[in-house]
Formats: C-alpha cells, sequence, structure tokens
C-alpha cells in the first residue's frame, strides 16, 4: 500500500518504432479506425548521426495515444526469428516469453470488441486467437510491425477485495524474492502469513463486492 | 492443520463449495477469504467446481501448514507437510 498522492492519468503515449508506416496506417487508422491525431517532421539532429524521422500518433480512447517513430533511410536491425520490429530474438527463446510483452486497449462491451473483431478479420490481420474466461475477454492479433496487440474487455468490475489480494501478493513476493526460496510455494506460504495478519483488520473496514457478470 | 486461502469473488466460491463438501474439511472466512482448513489432505476436483484453466489455476492465495502436490486440469491437491 502506499499514501503518496496519485496524480497521473493514464498514457499520455507509448512510443514504438516502424520500419512500415505503411502497413501501420493501414492497420491502426485504416482497419481500426484510430484517428491521427498529432504528427511531428524532425530533421535528424543531436551528436549522433540521428536519421530525419516522422512521429506519429493514433488515438486509443480516452486521450491516450500510441505512437511510433518513422526513421529515413533506415532498415530492420537483425538479430533473430522471433519477436517484432524492436525486439528480435533466437529460436532457442521460449514463446511464452517473447510473447509477454503487449500493449492491451480496453473497450466497454462485448458488443465493441466484437466490432474490432469484424474490422480485423476483414484485414490482413485476423485475430489469431480469442479468449474468454470468467473475468475477461480478450482478442489478440500481431501488427504489421511484429507488436502483440490485444483488445480486451472486463466481464465484470474489479472488487475492492482483489485490490487487497494484489498488494498483499505484491507485499509477498518482495519479501521472497529477498530471500533463499524463489518459488511459487514460498509465495503463497509467506501470503497465507499477510492473509492472517491483515484481511481481518480489512474486512472491518471495508464491505467485499459480489459483482454481477456483465 | 492445512489452511488453504481462497480469495472470495464470484468465480472462486466453487473452488470453496467443493473443498467443503469433503466431510473433513471445514470452510471458514478471513477477512474476504475462505479459509478451507483440514488435518489432512485437501482434494478439490476440478471438473466438479466447473472452473475454466484462467480462474482454476489463479484461484489459490495462500497455503499454511501444507504444500500443494498437485495442481492440474484434474484437481488441486494440498498435503500436510
Amino acid at each position: 500500500m502506499t499514501d503518496l498522492e496519485h496524480r497521473v492519468r493514464g498514457v499520455d503515449h507509448v512510443a514504438y518504432p516502424t520500419f512500415d508506416p505503411a502497413g501501420t496506417v493501414a492497420f491502426y487508422r485504416d482497419t481500426l479506425g484510430f484517428p491521427v491525431v498529432h504528427s511531428i517532421c524532425a530533421a535528424g539532429w543531436g551528436p549522433e548521426k540521428h536519421p530525419d524521422f516522422i512521429h506519429f500518433f493514433f488515438d486509443i480512447g480516452n486521450d491516450d495515444r500510441l505512437a511510433f517513430f518513422y526513421y529515413f533511410g533506415t532498415s530492420p536491425y537483425s538479430a533473430g526469428p522471433k519477436g517484432d520490429v524492436y525486439a528480435r530474438f533466437g529460436e532457442d527463446v521460449p514463446e511464452w516469453f517473447v510473447r509477454s510483452r503487449h500493449l492491451a486497449i480496453h473497450v466497454d462491451s462485448e458488443e465493441a470488441l466484437l466490432e474490432y473483431r469484424r474490422r480485423l478479420d476483414g484485414s490482413a490481420w485476423p485475430v489469431e486467437m480469442q479468449i474468454q474466461h470468467e473475468t475477461i475477454e480478450s482478442i489478440y492479433t500481431h501488427d504489421p510491425n511484429g507488436y502483440m496487440i490485444e483488445v480486451t474487455r472486463a466481464m465484470r468490475p474489479v472488487t475492492p477485495q482483489e485490490d487487497l489480494d494484489a498488494n498483499l501478493t505484491i507485499d509477498a513476493l518482495l519479501d521472497v524474492v529477498a530471500g533463499d526460496d524463489v518459488s511459487m510455494g514460498a509465495l503463497l506460504a509467506r501470503k497465507a502469513e499477510l492473509i492472517v495478519e491483515r484481511a481481518p483488520g480489512w474486512s472491518a473496514e471495508h464491505e467485499p463486492i459480489q459483482p454481477s457478470h456483465a | 492443520m492445512t489452511t488453504l486461502y481462497v480469495l472470495d469473488v464470484p468465480e472462486n466460491k466453487p473452488v470453496a463449495e467443493v473443498a467443503g463438501r469433503d466431510p473433513s474439511v471445514a470452510v471458514d472466512s478471513v477477512g474476504p477469504y475462505f479459509a478451507i482448513v483440514a488435518a489432512g489432505p485437501i482434494v478439490i476436483d476440478r471438473r466438479a467446481t466447473g472452473c475454466r484453466h484462467a480462474v482454476w489455476y489463479s484461484s489459490v492465495a495462500g497455503v499454511s501448514g501444507g504444500r500443494i502436490t498437485q495442481h492440474d486440469k484434474d484437481a488441486l491437491r494440498v498435503e500436510p507437510t
């Protein structure tokens, strides 16, 4: 838990490089319908031999933005057969690791999720995977740069008791990674201690909520 | 005693309910958690809970006095240490 005042207001922008601006615009603007909201045409400057570049931004809702850098005269750096244009990996790197880093964009309803599924399935970048379990439903694809993109909706609101649980998990994790036995077993044992210490007091101050599913 | 803690959210309720069908298992609560307590092993059949995999594999919040010896598509088994 933290007492620090929480002043931030979401994602201003996240920025990725691209070597394929045409594919990137075709994917985000023309397929998904994310408006272009800002762009910068900049001559290279600075001590490094920086190429001229275009920095362009798509609105991903909520005034948050996904931005790209396109550098003139460059081509992808080679490093291995797996990954995206920013991070390449060798054959020996497991798929679960390569696929771990992704951007998930939120939608409010099943109808909106299926609308994005429809747009992607009609394009060169169809949905590769649709997953629904009891708490979330998501679709996944890779953009023309190899970046994994998820569109997701919550099946129900997050409950206050899940916030407590998240904090107990992280406190247990920090204790466990500072020790000798860094394992799930050790984490669950430490978390059990924290539950006994802190969960009864939490209940005295909060009402657990049992939401119904959307 | 072995205690298995499970957070009380809608998806996890069947886990506690199925665990409690065993007469040697008691289901209590500690704050917003189910505390599933037994002197011997706690065995929960996944299919009986109806949980799909994402919830099933993330339903355990804590374990005291025991350790997980099985957590697969068939069952969750916690045995005393």
